[in-house]
């Protein structure tokens, strides 16, 4: 690696660098509620985005019971039933994934893997959760709206998206859910800013890019990526309230609703697909990078062994970045679109796998020549290597334009996406919150409810998402409460379907385990120490565990090496601390 | 405790090419002697052309694909002054009067950084009269407008886009002008309190004040400016 | 330990599932049999790529799980290693897409000898309308619509008289003739899916979307609406009736056309032809 050592470099006075003047609260108010800290910050983020995630999961039960038991539960009326995959799909993207690994994830971890005090601006970071938590609130208070949430799909689509025919539409149900949207992106800019500066401007001495763990590398391309996306689906947000609110007409041509004219005239609905992808495709990317950069650590960590081919990882996440602002149109190839972008956007989409399998075969080349502990954070890292290799390559059906046109829209998609993203980084989150939870609290989780935990949700989430795959092979359509009596269905679907409500069941009721766990080991899970996974990267060497307000005590640390010195031939243990100057003693040792 | 943050930037790099890289990925700061405040907002101004992009892509595409015809500008637009028409004339005022507010910022940093605490400010205030004024002009602009019957669903002339992306465009730029006049008043005021010589902290923030900030003010109020000429550009002049 | 295990059975799984399960595509009646053909070659080349990576890692596991005393070897990068794979990464996604983009080509180039009909979809049922005998689809406007004139033809196009009009109705194709569907929607977004032509595209209010198929085998088929349009968009069902020729004239017999249907204009009801 890049070995430039800063040799005068002793440990780095914080006054040295004159923008830390950390704001240190004066009350408990200013200290656990309106804190400054990134690592409460971070707590906050994380415990709301999970409850959050709680509610989408519950949906997501109610959807099964509907598809694999069709007309047993008059509850689940076709309206309940839009209503819940809509506010299903949309939590689970927005509000549970992006938020936990930017907001939570970023903020625990970017000031201490770089070696910072804190954040750059730990205001704008508060103000950043606060207004975080006022758009889940406001996407809460839909639930609640006369007329119920929006039942128009994640997606939005306009016409249908604001007209009578879809729940919500002509009531206040899709306003809260735009004006949620609009909300939550201001809040993440104020914290995408703050992670940016905070990774660009804000590292310890000696922590040159190149040295960075790659959780950071991927948290800090997601952030750049969400910076630039988000701004097209708050446009397209803007726009559709417009056409609801004042009835202009952006999206809406001239249409007769149920034999009725309405006034809007000459607005393009494809218009709002394009803005619509433009984020959503990148977005998808957003929720995964963060989890390609912790799976390489994880695996690294875990198998006591150098993360292969650095370098090549970090120009992939970077690479994967780029691209997918160019691949967008991919979910519009049967939106009856100019044909001719097929050709464009099948290609760039597909280019697309090269990077990511690069990334694959790195992850698989680390555990080559290991020495492989099957702790639980390597048990859930691993589940993710197999099931976002299987949710990738069933990208590439659908990326191949013509291969798409018979499975669009069907449940072949809804399988691939939740292989992809539904699951596999999921599994990175159980797997970080494994990892990183003795250095949060201080206490390890338990391992018995953690092995149980694993084993149900991995088998079962692909017991659950492999034959949905098939389902949509037969042209089952997304998006239906109920298949009815489909002349082309053969009957053995309907088995398939409550088998995979079944398995949907048992894994959502092994989710509580988890949760259990994460509070009862607060008290009873056994004393981590400082470094309970004898990791090398720099928020294992913090002067006490959990770290203070400032991370370091009296001085920054100082970086000598990359973060993954494992098993280094020589080395008196099997890792080297990034702040170890070994083989040279240090000047001062960092307090 | 120099006020330089990189006092202690790592040693002499190669030239050339390699020498930029090696520069970006050296340790601790990207970008050599840019502070944390001024990198945030050129970040944020990149999130916020794209914002603007979008609007203007969607505007674009909304005239574009309309089948009625689009209202022509140069009449919409026109002045009425004692009968006679002057097209563009009250745009050509607003955009002269946005685009002199740059300059007197300009020279309100400059004087900034000279410590000149009477001048700093006096000029930032002129920026935000003239900042007031544009707006003031483009309500005016609405009302007329508006009396001419345009509205986002409808307007005598053609399509219907063009009342609501106008609206939208301007108004949500309007917005921009506006509060970056009113974060002009606060800086003029912390200026000359003379909290940028004492570097007293922020009241929220607790972070010291320092001169620089009435340049990042002025990088959001420049980039506030060439928004406008491309809307001025794409709603006026096409 | 036993991760390796399962990861070994969780790849024969998938690919017993695969080739065992009863669930695969429905029996194809349409021209677009290479829609199929590439649809396998992508399965093939999936497939393989997820066994070799599964088993490898599987083969990984187990070999270099942690022993006393074991430890893990220090090797950086391998240059020629990831260059390798870069490259024959390359070759796959090449293998894939060339097909591709090549029945792509064909999807979207309608021959010159199609006939031309028009879906209308709206919330929630399918109507459809024939040129009739000049062969020629009238103007149609969203703001001509009203009750007995459900599709918005323009009246005063003579195009329009002679076009036959099937509201809520089956629609019949002749067999082995291509045909280019235009699809218009007078609401929301649709999606006119019919499982077996494998072909689909969405149907958006204020343009005219196309594809184009040829029948090749008679039969009745399910249409679907593929696009969510509100709450009746699992229920918006049609049937499509590919026919042999001498049946399908006896069925367009029997249509009206629009200007029987608005009374305008003289009865024709001789001969008639299809698309
Ligand atoms: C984490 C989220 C995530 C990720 C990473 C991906 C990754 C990919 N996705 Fe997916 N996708 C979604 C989330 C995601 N997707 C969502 C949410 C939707 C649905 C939205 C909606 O409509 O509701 C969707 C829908 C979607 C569509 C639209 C389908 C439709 O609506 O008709 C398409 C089409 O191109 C697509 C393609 C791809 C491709 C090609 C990749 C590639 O990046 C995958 C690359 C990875 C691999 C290929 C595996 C590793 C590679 C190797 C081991 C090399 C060997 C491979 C070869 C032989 C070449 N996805
Ligand atoms: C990250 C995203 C995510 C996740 C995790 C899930 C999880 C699940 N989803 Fe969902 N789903 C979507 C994103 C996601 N989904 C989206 C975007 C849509 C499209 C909506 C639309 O069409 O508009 C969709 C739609 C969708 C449908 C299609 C509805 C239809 O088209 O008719 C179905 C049907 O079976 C379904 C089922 C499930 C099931 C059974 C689970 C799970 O139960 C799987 C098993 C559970 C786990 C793997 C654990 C998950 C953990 C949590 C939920 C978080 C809790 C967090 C902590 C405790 C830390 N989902
Ligand atoms: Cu029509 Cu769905
Ligand atoms: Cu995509």
């Amino acid at each position: 690696m890049v070995e430039f050592t800063p040799k005068a470099a002793g440990p780095v006075p914080p006054a040295e660098v004159p923008d830390v003047e950390l704001y240190h609260p004066k009350s408990w108010w200013t200290k656990y509620v309106f804190s400054q800290d990134a690592k409460i910050i971070a707590i906050q983020y994380s415990g709301t985005a999970i409850l959050i995630g709680l509610v989408a999961l519950v949906l997501s039960w109610l959807m099964r019971l509907q598809l694999g038991f069709p007309d047993t539960f008059s509850f689940i009326t076709v309206e309940a039933y839009y209503q819940f995959i809509t506010m299903h799909g949309m939590i689970m993207v927005i509000y549970l994934l992006t938020a936990l690994f930017l907001g939570g994830f970023g903020n625990y971890l970017i000031p201490l893997m770089i070696g910072a005090r804190d954040m750059a601006f730990p205001y704008v970071n508060m103000l950043s959760f606060w207004i975080y938590l006022v758009a889940v609130l406001v996407l809460v208070a839909s639930f609640f709206a006369p007329g119920g949430p929006t039942g128009a799909g994640w997606t939005l689509y306009p016409p249908q998206a604001i007209l009578s025919g879809t729940p919500g539409g002509q009531e206040a149900g899709i306003l809260l859910m735009l004006s949620s949207l609009v909300l939550f992106i201001i809040g993440f800019t104020m914290g995408g800013l703050n992670y940016a500066v905070t990774v660009l401007q804000c590292r310890t001495r000696g922590m040159t890019l190149m040295r960075m763990p790659l959780t950071i590398w991927g948290i800090f391309t997601a952030t750049v990526m969400a910076l630039l996306a988000f701004p097209a689906l708050f446009v397209a947000g803007v726009m559709m309230l417009f056409d609801r609110l004042v009835g202009s007409s952006f999206f809406m041509p001239s249409l007769v609703e149920l034999g009725e004219r309405l006034e809007y005239g000459g607005g393009s609905p494809i218009l709002f697909q394009h803005l619509f992808w433009f984020f959503g495709h990148p977005e998808v990317y957003i929720v995964a990078l963060p989890a390609f950069g912790i799976v390489s650590d994880l695996i690294s960590v875990h198998a006591r062994k150098n993360i292969f081919g650095y370098r090549m990882m970090v120009w992939a996440i970077v690479i994967i970045g780029g691209l997918s602002f160019i691949v967008w149109a991919h979910h519009m190839y049967v939106s009856g679109m100019n044909p001719w972008f097929g050709f464009f956007f099948a290609t760039t989409t597909l280019i697309i796998a090269i990077p990511t399998a690069i990334k694959v075969y790195n992850w698989v080349l680390t555990l080559w020549r290991g020495d492989i502990h099957f702790t639980l954070p390597m048990l859930f890292a691993l589940a993710f290597i197999v099931t976002f290799l299987n949710g990738g390559l069933s990208g590439l059906f659908l990326g191949n334009v013509v291969v798409d046109v018979p499975l669009s829209d069907t449940m072949f998609v809804v399988a691939h996406f939740h292989m992809v993203m539904g699951v596999a980084p999921i599994m990175v989150i159980f797997g970080a919150i494994y990892h990183w939870y003795p250095k949060i609290t201080g206490r390890m989780l338990d391992e018995t409810m953690g092995r149980i935990h694993f084993w149900v949700t991995f088998v079962g989430s692909y017991a659950i998402f492999f034959p949905m795959h098939y389902v949509g092979l037969v042209g089952v359509p997304r998006r239906y409460n109920e298949l009815g009596d489909l002349l082309f269905v053969p009957p053995s679907i309907a088995d398939l379907n409550a088998f995979i409500s079944i398995a949907a069941l048992i894994v959502g009721a092994a989710q509580m385990v988890f949760l259990f766990n994460l509070l009862w080991s607060l008290r009873h899970g056994k004393e981590a120490g400082g470094n309970p996974w004898r990791a090398a990267s720099l928020e294992w060497q913090t002067p006490v565990t959990p770290p203070e307000h400032g991370n370091w005590g009296k001085s920054l640390p100082v970086v000598y090496r990359w973060a993954y010195d494992y098993s280094v031939p020589g080395a008196k243990e099997d890792f080297i601390a990034q702040n170890d100057p070994w083989p040279e003693e240090p000047e001062r040792a960092p307090v | 405790m120099t006020d330089l943050p990189h006092t202690n930037a790592a040693p002499e790099r190669p030239a050339g090419l390699s020498g930029i890289t090696t520069d970006w990925a050296s340790d601790q700061t990207a970008f050599k002697n840019v502070s944390w405040g001024k990198a945030m907002m050129w970040i944020f101004l990149l999130s916020d052309t794209f914002v603007f992009g979008s609007f203007l892509v969607a505007y674009m595409t909304a005239r574009m694909s309309t089948v009625v015809p689009w209202p022509n500008p140069s009449e919409v637009f026109a002045l009425h002054i004692g009968g006679v028409e002057m097209p563009l004339l009250l745009i050509a005022i607003m955009t002269f009067v946005l685009i002199s507010s740059s300059g007197t910022m300009a020279m309100a940093v400059n004087f900034a950084y000279r410590r000149d605490r009477k001048k700093t400010a006096l000029l930032m205030l002129a920026t935000a009269a003239l900042g007031a004024l544009f707006v003031g002009m483009q309500a005016f602009e609405w009302a007329t407008l508006i009396s001419q019957g345009v509205r986002p669903w409808s307007n005598p002339w053609g399509a219907s886009q063009f009342g609501a992306s106008f609206f939208m465009i301007t108004g949500f730029h309007g917005t921009h002008v506006t509060f970056g006049v009113i974060f002009l008043l606060i800086v003029v005021r912390k200026v000359l309190r003379g909290d940028y010589d004492t570097g007293k902290p922020g009241f929220f923030t607790s972070r010291k004040g320092r001169y620089e900030c009435v340049e990042i003010m002025g990088l959001y109020w420049h980039f506030v400016d060439l928004v406008w000429v491309f809307i001025f550009a794409f709603f006026y002049l096409w | 330990m036993y991760f390796a295990v399962i990861l070994v059975i969780l790849v024969l799984g998938s690919v017993a599932f695969h080739l065992l399960s009863p669930w695969w595509m429905t029996p194809i009646a349409s021209n677009w049999g290479y829609i199929d053909d590439t649809l396998v070659i992508t399965f093939w080349i999936t497939g393989a790529v997820f066994a070799a990576v599964t088993l490898f890692m599987a083969y990984c596991l187990f070999r270099f799980r942690h022993k006393e005393g074991s430890k893990a070897a220090y090797e950086p990068e391998n240059k020629k290693l990831e260059i390798w794979l870069t490259a024959a990464t390359t070759v796959g996604v090449a293998a894939l897409l060339a097909p591709g983009l090549y029945v792509w080509s064909q999807f979207i180039n309608v021959p010159d000898d199609a006939g031309e009909i028009e879906v209308v979809g709206l919330q929630w049922q399918w109507n459809f309308r024939l040129p009739g005998e000049d062969g020629v689809l009238g103007t149609s406007d969203t703001h001509l619509i009203t009750s007995d004139n459900p599709l918005g033809l323009n009246p005063d196009d003579p195009n329009s008289a002679d076009d036959v009009i099937i509201e809520a109705d089956d629609l019949h194709l002749e067999i082995g003739k291509p045909v280019k569907i235009l699809l218009r929607s007078i609401d929301v977004l649709h999606d006119f899916y019919v499982p077996e032509f494998r072909a689909k595209m969405d149907l958006i209010p204020g343009t005219v979307t196309y594809f184009w198929i040829t029948p090749i085998r008679t039969g009745e088929f399910e249409i679907l609406c593929a696009e969510l349009c509100g709450v009746g968009h699992a229920f918006m069902r049609g049937l499509v009736l590919v026919d042999t020729a001498e049946d399908y004239q006896t069925w367009l017999e029997e249509q009206s056309t629009f200007a029987e249907l608005t009374g305008a204009g003289s009865i024709k009801t001789a001969s008639r032809s299809g698309p």
